[in-house]
């Protein structure tokens, strides 16, 4: 059988060409390879941060010369010396730490019940609006969230001059710890409502039916039912929360004022201040070696799962 | 919902608690550029659209601006096929050591981002491209690309591998297949992840603070150098232009993909 020529349009022939290339390029007995190929790019992409890393590892072992401002030739554990003795860098430690920690409750306590409205409304048009107000911060980026609190919280600011109308003094609201914390919140709780969400979704509302008409009242339902089902929701979320809080540079800088610097901000100081790249690279290699010291416990505690990111189906 | 009066009470005040501090800033940023006095009082002395005018002057914030979209146009071209075929691999393939991929690419997430941050200043320091926006551009691509990669394969599941046989057995070469049944299955995936890594970019503040230089600088380090302890209103005036992007990113997500996908249990 022959095909007509006219029957058969260019697009298709434009197609066969580019299958044969296809075929040509990759064969079908390469078939097997094929998964592989396709994710190189993401690997070799992602690979520059292990250069980085690399290259931090590097830089952490030299340590600076302050009558050439060169850094040393040979390596050196100095630098983990100094981080890990001098008193600043524990201080700061010691504040990111507990921060991230307040952080991550507080933000937890506001999420979860924002959540779980969010899921459980029946009208869909509440739903949709909390969903926008919450991407709306989301998409708008730290440092312009940051602003916003620094008009409404500044000395001049919107509550210090509205207490003023009723006679009350200006108080200082910035550039202290819990404004440091309280901007925290605000900026992780997209992150949180948005990992609680879809493990509230997998709660079925006919538990809770069940639970209230056994007599339980709602608290009890939500101790006994709710909360021990969503615990991957909740340990997902907070480890995001704990880890970004942590490691956060631009609320601790803009509404600490410089003077609640967090771990990020010691780094930034020590590569751009200072000018001292050894001693930098060492502190972020701590504070990676933290991160992934807190995201492997809860892995191993609570399954890898817990950043949900598409691998348990299959 | 299940519950008395009393569950809703408390529900709610922890609700409104949230979105008073949800959209306070962005409501206050709004109001402040609109202001007429030269700067930010409460209550407002009256409305003008004059630091719009001045903005729309400052030709260093426009340049910024344009810096900032180059930068999220090329996190966005970089991600769409890296993150989509990388997607498709891990949803529909048996890959071999494919935990250890995952973990792997969750390293984005699981580095803190100060840590990315210097890592690639150093790196694309060494290769002598710092002050150029192509760096920018990877590495925001880089520090995102879980959230593109997690967007495909959210919606490549949707996709039965029957499908793709049913195409095969009526003859459909490979390319076709992929072309006119993969593809399209993934592409609510490949819409939501696109628009996430594009306003993330336009964000995108710590990294691009530490790979641009005084040539180089992008609209929200532009921002962050010139927040001084006077609060003038151009820089809400220019704020703006963020609220308004967000705003537009929201509109297209719900447009084309409906929000609710975030909703979604696995």
């Amino acid at each position: 059988m022959r095909h007509s020529r006219v029957a058969y349009p260019l697009t298709w022939r434009v197609m066969d060409v580019f299958e044969r290339l296809a075929a040509a390029v990759w064969p079908s007995s390469f078939q097997r390879g094929l998964p592989y190929l396709m994710l190189l790019p993401a690997v070799v992409l992602v690979g520059l941060l292990v250069l980085g890393l690399i290259q931090i590892g590097d830089s952490s072992l030299r340590t600076l010369d302050t009558s050439t401002f060169m850094m040393s030739e040979n390596y050196t554990l100095a630098n983990y010396q100094r981080a890990l003795s001098e008193k600043f860098f524990a201080t700061v430690a010691g504040r990111s730490l507990m921060g991230a920690v307040i952080v991550t409750v507080i933000t937890l306590i506001f999420a979860f019940p924002y959540a779980y409205l969010m899921v459980r409304t029946p009208s869909s048009a509440l739903r949709k609006f909390l969903l926008v107000a919450l991407f709306l911060p989301f998409f708008i980026g730290q440092v312009v969230r940051a602003y916003g609190w620094l008009i409404i919280l500044g000395n001049q600011g919107m509550v210090n001059e509205a207490l003023g109308l009723v006679g009350v003094p200006p108080m200082r609201l910035l550039y202290n710890y819990p404004a440091v914390l309280f901007g925290l919140v605000q900026y992780m709780l997209p992150f949180a409502v948005l990992m609680l969400a879809p493990a509230l979704t997998a709660i079925p509302a006919e538990l809770e039916s069940a639970a209230s008409s056994l007599g339980a009242g709602w608290v009890r339902t939500f101790r006994h039912i709710v909360l021990p089902l969503a615990r991957p929701g909740l340990v997902g979320a907070g480890l995001v929360v704990v880890t970004l809080s942590l490691t956060d540079f631009a609320i601790p800088a803009i509404l600490g004022g410089g003077s609640q610097d967090f771990i990020a901000n010691a780094i930034y100081d020590q590569f751009f201040r200072t000018s001292d790249q050894g001693l930098g690279a060492t502190l972020s290699l701590l504070l990676v070696a933290v991160g992934s010291i807190l995201v492997g416990v809860v892995f191993m505690l609570f399954g890898a799962g817990t950043l949900a990111m598409g691998d348990e189906r299959k | 919902m299940t519950g008395s009066r009393s569950k809703s009470i408390v529900i709610w005040a922890f609700v409104v608690t949230a979105l008073l501090m949800l959209s306070a800033p962005t409501i206050v940023v709004l109001g402040a550029s609109f202001t007429a006095g030269n700067i930010i009082t409460f209550p407002p002395e009256g409305l003008s659209l004059k630091w719009y005018g001045a903005i729309a002057q400052a030709s260093d914030l426009r340049q910024a601006f344009f810096r900032s979209l180059i930068v999220a146009t090329i996190c966005t071209l970089i991600s769409i096929p890296v993150g989509t075929l990388a997607g498709i691999a891990l949803s529909k393939y048996r890959v071999r050591f494919a935990r250890t991929i995952q973990i792997y690419l969750l390293l984005p997430f699981t580095i803190p981002l100060i840590g990315s941050g210097i890592g690639m200043m150093l790196v694309f320091g060494e290769m002598g491209a710092l002050g150029k926006l192509w760096p920018v551009g990877i590495a925001t691509c880089v520090i995102n690309l879980p959230f593109m990669i997690w967007a495909v394969t959210a919606s490549a599941s949707n996709l039965s591998p029957d499908l793709e046989l049913a195409a095969a057995n009526c003859g459909a070469p490979p390319l076709q297949r992929f072309l006119y049944i993969t593809l399209p299955a993934v592409l609510p995936g490949i819409i939501t992840g696109s628009l996430l890594m594009f306003i993330l970019a336009l964000n995108e503040f710590l990294v691009s603070l530490l790979l641009v230089d005084a040539r180089s600088v992008t609209l929200p380090v532009q921002i962050y150098n010139s927040i001084r302890s006077i609060i003038t209103p151009d820089l809400a005036a220019i704020s703006v232009v963020f609220i308004a992007c967000a705003g537009v990113a929201i509109a297209l997500l719900d447009r084309l993909v409906g929000l609710d996908i975030f909703l979604k249990s696995k």
